[in-house]
């Protein structure tokens, strides 16, 4: 006798939580799904920030949620790149910005157009040919995005203040008719390798068909279950805490973060709209909590407002993502650095998958083993991605750094080095949470520069190579002189046009 | 400027002229010489009769025109192949080049069509196939360039003569400057400090010296089976068809736009209708059938005459471990054999060549290069070799030892997930490289009789009679579309009318 899945219940915290929530009740609330959730009490700091890529963008669509609603509820900035300063010795800093894949007309990627070119003597850094690190050093938001005119066009995410964009996807969840309660877990009880009911604090019993651990990366429910043991990543991400703070706002706003490497981590700036949040992490073997928070203002060049907060930093993987009736998003299945915009998409990512693979009978889940392995796929390929920023630093004689070229790199990664220095090429795997022109626009950054480049580029005309490079400036050139800077698309969101409240259902 | 590196291309068939074709095409002059060597004496298998879409980038890629090439080679249009009694007798289904209608309300199609199923609607899922309609109506044209409309919804490939096809590139290459060498090889120089090949003796005393080595020898894999030693991997426990016998026969009536691949007592049959004949074959395995019997078998199943006496070809399915090694890449026949079951031969030769032009070494050969062709090429074989299985080893077929043999056998461990996932709940996992995509799955899944247990909850979003109303009308559309395609036959006609044959079909063997 098979029996649909109907009760789900989400024990969660935050934004991951609700964005979960709010997903699920969107896609399912019409199907007889029933979804409720536990609230655990929040984590977040009050200087804590999101930065998150584009694909957030993405997701609020899909749950029609306005984009002046969220900048306006959560002091929000666009995100237009990532800008990452002092990791490559004297190098100059570069920025990650994020175009979109440019449509198939040819194979010719146009990094190879741009490898030959610098062979032949070209002096143009490579992100003066994207058009969201452009932008992003213009000040500029690239809103063209959605035009098919356009030669080129680039994403944007966002950045948020944590607690306010958690409190306002909780008011979207709720408002689509999710039930929610408010407590912590007291006890899990395990049937084999299930969870047959949770014991709330206040003495309720909470059974259901799935339930969903969005607690972060203190993973109360996954846990408990045999097989979620964490598997450290600590070798390759070697910061094991973490501090948030807050600086006077930035005026106007950059439009990326500010990734500064120092001698026992890094340090982000991320510009809110009435604030700056700081987060640094580092290796508390060299530096101690105290000392971390004593040197944040001139580390980070900037004066700190308010008090400092240091935590505990985890960066890792479960050994399964979904046990039995148990699956983990969010942290709780992996984690990560608040680095290149991730934090969210640990979330959403593994959402998407569970959405793509929802259970559908409650005798079997054949599909956590699919779900297990796409989003294992997707952790590594955002883990190496952060990797490759400590791998390829030149930051030579400081230790920490000395030490982080040293170590072995992952597998994966290790042979996209190989290839991008081969040949500037990119191989893609499954789940991918980067393309192709990131991991470029990354290794380039960091200064790895290919010996040799694809051999159809040879075929091009000299004079239609450097046209085609030429052409490409004055695309950028018009089109980032065509975007609205920071301050007027905010002017826009923020203080006109104010938008309706979220919609229910 | 990088030192031109001397290629030296080993073997003439198709493999070898389309990688002669495609690299004088797509490689700078000045980055190599290219020289194919070849013996009118060695006949050469000519893969595939029947083709994939992706060979329609190949030939944009090296600047073939469609009808010129259609014509040299008496090709026609393949919407898809039809699988007759595989998976149970008497069925039929077509795997399509194409969908099987649209995701709608966030459910992809196969969901929307799967609830309908238990709620009363009567079509097979291959009535919401637009390259299946056609194909079953023998009607053709071209697919819409608008991705939004029905008839974007499909693609196509060809049946043509492989050995006019590398005849044609054959021309296309020495007109561009490949140079062919007549004559065979005696032996072969490796050098001792690398280990990478110096330089081929040829039985005319003549000593042909390369930087970079391509293996288009067949089956004797002269240079990276034989010469660098590669070991080969046997895939016969999966795929126990070891021979086959080809014969043409003279163009049939039933034109059909699709390749036709009927189960056997021990193998199966195929039918490949081109302009001037039509090619057909059975492949078997010797341990259930013995050769005469077989060529018997073959011949009372042909819907027209034969033009020639059938001939036999023997062979293994599995790979060889590597396929580019030192300075040596193996394509075709020559790196390995997968049966024409689902029409990747040229394909793998294809695909072979498109990863080798981006990742083409210069003398020091690039061990990373290398790295990333034998990930990609791996990634190739295995999935194509786990679709193959599929069609084996699904169904209730059991009237025949090979039949009960492939239900029983132990199946690779990812195919076997893939099966158990889609029983479930109709789960299609999605994959980057290679083939084959969900719609193909989903057809031969279906087609052979595995209907999945559950589908998607997303799919419950829509009303059901809306759902059900939306898959009718979709029906009739595509019915009302194909009603106004051309037929194939005359489609052929007008777009790529081959000049009549003169000579008797060549009595080669084809695969």
């Amino acid at each position: 006798m098979t029996k649909r899945v109907e009760k789900v219940v989400i024990v969660g915290r935050d934004a991951p939580g609700w964005i979960t929530a709010a997903a699920i009740q969107h896609a399912l609330g019409r199907t007889g799904v029933s979804l409720r959730v536990i609230e655990l009490p929040s984590l977040l700091q009050g200087p804590d920030v999101y930065s998150a890529v584009p694909p957030l963008k993405g997701l609020h669509d899909q749950l029609r949620l306005d984009e002046r609603l969220v900048l306006r509820a959560c002091n929000g900035v666009p995100m237009v790149g990532q800008r990452f300063s002092n990791w490559s010795g004297p190098s100059a800093p570069f920025i990650h910005g994020y175009d979109d894949q440019p449509p198939a007309e040819s194979d010719l990627d146009f990094t190879q157009y741009w490898i030959k070119g610098r062979q032949q003597g070209l002096r143009s850094a490579f992100e003066n040919f994207s058009l969201g690190a452009m932008a992003a050093k213009a000040g500029r938001v690239p809103t063209g995005a959605a035009d098919p005119q356009q030669p080129l066009t680039a994403g944007y995410g966002y950045h948020l203040d944590a607690r306010r964009y958690s409190v306002l996807m909780k008011e979207v969840a709720v408002r689509r008719g999710v039930a929610t309660k408010t407590a912590s877990i007291a006890g899990v009880e395990l049937e084999g390798e299930r969870i047959r009911s949770l014991s709330l604090s206040d003495g309720e019993q909470v059974d259901a068909d799935l339930f969903i651990d969005a607690s972060g990366t203190e993973a109360t429910l996954i846990g408990h279950l045999p097989g979620a043991e964490f598997k450290s990543w600590r070798e390759w991400l070697p910061c094991d805490r973490m501090i948030v703070a807050s600086g006077n706002r930035l005026q106007p706003p950059p439009a990326f973060s500010q990734i500064s490497a120092f001698r026992d981590g890094w340090i982000g700036i991320f510009p809110l709209q009435d604030r700056a949040a700081v987060v640094g992490v580092f290796d508390s073997r060299l530096r101690s909590d105290r000392e971390m928070v004593e040197s944040l203002p001139v580390i980070a060049r900037l004066p700190i407002a308010g008090d400092a907060v240091v935590s505990e930093l985890r960066q890792g993987i479960r050994d399964s993502t979904w046990v039995g009736n148990c699956v983990a998003v969010g942290e709780a299945a992996f984690s990560l650095e608040p680095l290149d915009g991730v934090q969210l998409h640990i979330a959403h990512s593994c959402i998407s998958h569970l959405m793509a693979f929802f259970p559908v009978e409650t005798s079997a889940f054949p599909e956590a083993a699919v779900y297990d392995r796409g989003v294992r796929s997707i952790a590594e390929n955002m883990r190496d991605f952060q990797a490759a920023h400590y791998m390829l630093n030149r930051r030579f004689d400081d230790p920490f750094w000395d030490r982080c070229r040293d170590v072995p790199c992952p597998m994966t990664l290790q042979s996209r080095i190989d290839l991008f220095a081969a040949r500037g090429d990119v191989s893609l795997y499954q789940s991918e949470a980067f393309a192709a022109q990131d991991w470029a626009s990354l290794f380039l950054g960091h200064g790895l520069m290919p010996e040799t480049c694809d051999p159809r580029v040879d075929l091009i005309p000299e004079e239609d190579h450097i046209a085609k490079v030429h052409q490409r400036l004055q695309d950028i050139l018009a089109l980032v002189g065509a975007m609205p800077p920071v301050d007027e698309f905010l002017a826009n969101a923020v203080y006109q046009n104010r938008p309706e409240v979220a919609q229910g259902g | 400027m990088t030192e031109p590196l001397d290629v030296v291309i080993l073997g003439g068939g198709t493999a070898g002229w389309m990688a002669a074709a495609a690299l004088v095409s797509s490689l700078p002059p000045g980055r190599c010489r290219l020289r194919l060597i070849e013996s009118e004496e060695i006949g050469t298998v000519g893969v595939g009769e029947a083709t994939l879409p992706q060979m329609k980038n190949f030939n944009r890629g090296i600047g073939i025109d469609e009808a010129e090439m259609m014509r040299a080679t008496n090709a026609t249009f393949k919407l898809g192949i039809q699988f007759v009694d595989w998976g149970f007798k008497g069925s039929r289904y077509i795997h399509p080049f194409g969908i099987h209608g649209p995701a709608a309300e966030g459910s992809s199609f196969r969901h929307r069509w799967l609830r309908a199923l238990r709620h009363g609607l009567k079509s097979d899922i291959q009535e919401f196939s637009l390259a299946i309609v056609a194909a079953e109506a023998n009607r053709f044209d071209f697919p819409d360039d608008r991705k939004t409309t029905l008839k974007s919804t499909f693609d196509y490939a060809y049946h043509f003569d492989a050995s006019l096809y590398a005849d044609y590139l054959r021309r296309l290459s020495e007109s561009r400057g490949v140079t062919r060498t007549e004559g065979k090889v005696k032996t072969v120089e490796r050098s001792s400090e690398t280990g990478n090949i110096d330089a081929l003796v040829m039985e005319s005393g003549e000593r042909i010296c390369g930087d970079f080595f391509i293996d288009c020898s067949g089956f004797r894999s002269l240079l990276l089976g034989n010469t660098l030693g590669i070991e080969w991997e046997d895939w016969s426990k999966w795929l126990p068809c070891d021979r086959a016998w080809a014969v043409p026969s003279e163009r049939a009536k039933d034109f059909t736009p699709y390749t036709r691949s009927t189960a056997m007592e021990a193998g199966w049959r195929w039918r490949i209708p081109l302009q001037h004949r039509t090619g057909n074959g059975y492949v078997f395995s010797s341990s259930f059938i013995g050769e005469q019997e077989a060529a018997d078998a073959l011949l009372g199943e042909l819907d027209s005459a034969a033009a020639a006496e059938p001939r036999l070809l023997k062979f293994r399915a599995g790979r060889r471990a590597v396929n580019w090694e030192a300075n040596c890449v193996a394509l075709g026949l020559a790196s390995g054999f997968l049966e024409p079951l689902e029409s990747t031969s040229i394909y793998l030769i294809q695909m072979a060549i498109m990863h080798l032009v981006p990742l083409f070494p210069a003398k020091s050969m690039d061990p990373r290069l290398r790295y990333e062709f034998n990930r990609k090429i791996d990634l190739e074989y295995e999935r194509i070799r786990d679709f193959l299985i599929l069609h084996y080893h699904l169904g209730s077929r059991d009237d025949a030892e090979i039949w009960r043999y492939c239900r029983s056998m132990t199946i690779p461990e990812s195919l076997q997930r893939k099966i158990m996932l889609f029983r479930h709940s109709g789960i299609v996992e999605e994959y980057k490289d290679g083939l084959f995509n969900p719609p193909s799955w989903l057809s031969v899944f279906l087609g052979q009789g595995l209907v999945p247990e559950n589908y998607h909850p997303a799919a419950d979003v829509q009303a059901q009679d809306q759902l059900i109303t939306a898959l009718e009308d979709l029906r009739t559309d595509i019915r009302d579309h194909v009603e106004e395609m051309p037929g194939h036959e005359r489609f052929v006609a007008r777009y790529c009318e081959a000049p009549p044959v003169t000579e008797l079909p060549k009595a080669e063997m084809r695969l």
